[in-house]
């Protein structure tokens, strides 16, 4: 069982290299240990998506009785998407969870996931804050999305209102990302996110 | 599953030991005292402790019935040997190992093919087609009906 995981992976990770996706630049992929058993996947921002221009890394765990049983993703880059935990990383799609198939490859997963970023389901959320936020303010949900492709993705965007307002939470000692967590979380109110902080 | 049978060991030991291994062991005087214990032995056997109190067990035992039944089930799926020159897929997609020319694979009502342990592998865990989807289970029964 772990030798079909091995060698399958082995066999994938070939088809990846040999991809498309690869020379287009929007997928990557690279192991991480000499048992294959970890791996490290990048995808590209979609364009036109507030992920435009990011790079975001995944953690990809290969399980013993894989390919019977899905990869364990996770985003090692933070991201603000309904569908992906802003804490955590973890990802609610239904292909990594009940609807895997024997068929699927890491291939198919990195796109698939492009695709999350490209169609989120807030009524499906991981992030209930980031699915509320999305459905009632949808404004704010792109700007949060977009400087947080900024802040940790590289992505082009800067926004000097959020980072000025970053700023004064870290003149009063707060760490970087737990500012940026909070501002996000209050939609960009310094008083109800400081208030938040110091209560 | 008989009991009653007229053999002389009317202790309570042989009474426990007859119902331990042995249908018919033990007879004799007292046949209410007897058969007591004939039926609440006979049920664990038959369906391996019920009431066990052990939820646990028996969820995994439930779980076991389910991949028995399975197993049965994926057995009515039909096995053919890979003739090189077919034009249908030339590995299989669930190790992405190619076929060799005479082996044996199987077949879903698809008609996409597998590596038999392969696919038995993967159908214990999901009745569907690895490649499409399409549930194995609902075009097998409607081939039992047929039958």
């Amino acid at each position: 069982m772990a030798n079909m995981a091995v060698s399958r992976i082995k066999r994938e990770f070939k088809e990846v290299m040999r991809s498309e996706e690869i020379v287009q630049c929007s997928i990557k992929i690279e192991l991480v240990n000499d048992s294959w058993t970890e791996l490290r996947g990048e995808i590209a921002g979609p364009p036109d998506t507030p992920y435009e221009g990011g790079k975001f890394v995944l953690e990809i765990k290969v399980p013993e009785t894989y390919p019977f049983n899905p990869p364990k993703v996770r985003f090692i880059t933070r991201i603000w998407h309904p569908n992906i935990s802003s804490v955590t990383g973890a990802i609610c799609l239904d292909i990594l969870k009940d609807n895997w198939a024997a068929a699927m490859t890491l291939r198919t997963v990195l796109l698939s996931l492009q695709a999350l970023l490209a169609a989120a389901e807030p009524d499906d959320p991981q992030d209930a804050v980031v699915a509320y936020q999305f459905k009632d303010k949808h404004d704010l949900f792109v700007l949060t999305a977009r400087h947080w492709t900024n802040a940790y993705a590289g992505g082009p965007t800067t926004f000097p209102d959020c980072d000025s307002k970053i700023q004064r939470l870290k003149d009063m000692g707060i760490d970087e990302h737990d500012a940026r967590a909070v501002l996000s979380k209050e939609n960009w109110n310094l008083e109800k996110a400081t208030e938040c902080l110091f209560s | 599953m008989g009991n009653c049978l007229k053999i002389n060991s009317p202790d309570d030991i042989s009474l426990l030991r007859g119902s331990e291994s042995f249908s018919g062991q033990d007879g004799g005087p007292m046949p209410v005292y007897q058969h007591e214990p004939m039926t609440q032995v006979f049920y664990p056997t038959s369906s391996s402790s019920p009431d066990a109190a052990d939820a646990g067990n028996r969820i995994s035992e439930e779980e076991q019935i389910k991949i028995a039944k399975r197993i049965a089930l994926v057995q009515h799926l039909p096995i053919g040997t890979y003739d090189g020159n077919s034009k249908k897929a030339r590995e299989c997609v669930i190790c992405m190992v190619e076929f060799c020319v005479d082996e044996a694979v199987r077949y879903l009502p698809c008609m996409h093919i597998y590596h038999v342990h392969c696919i038995d592998d993967w159908l214990i865990r999901s009745l569907t087609c690895p490649s499409c989807l399409e549930p194995v289970d609902a075009a097998l029964l409607t081939s039992y009906e047929t039958t």
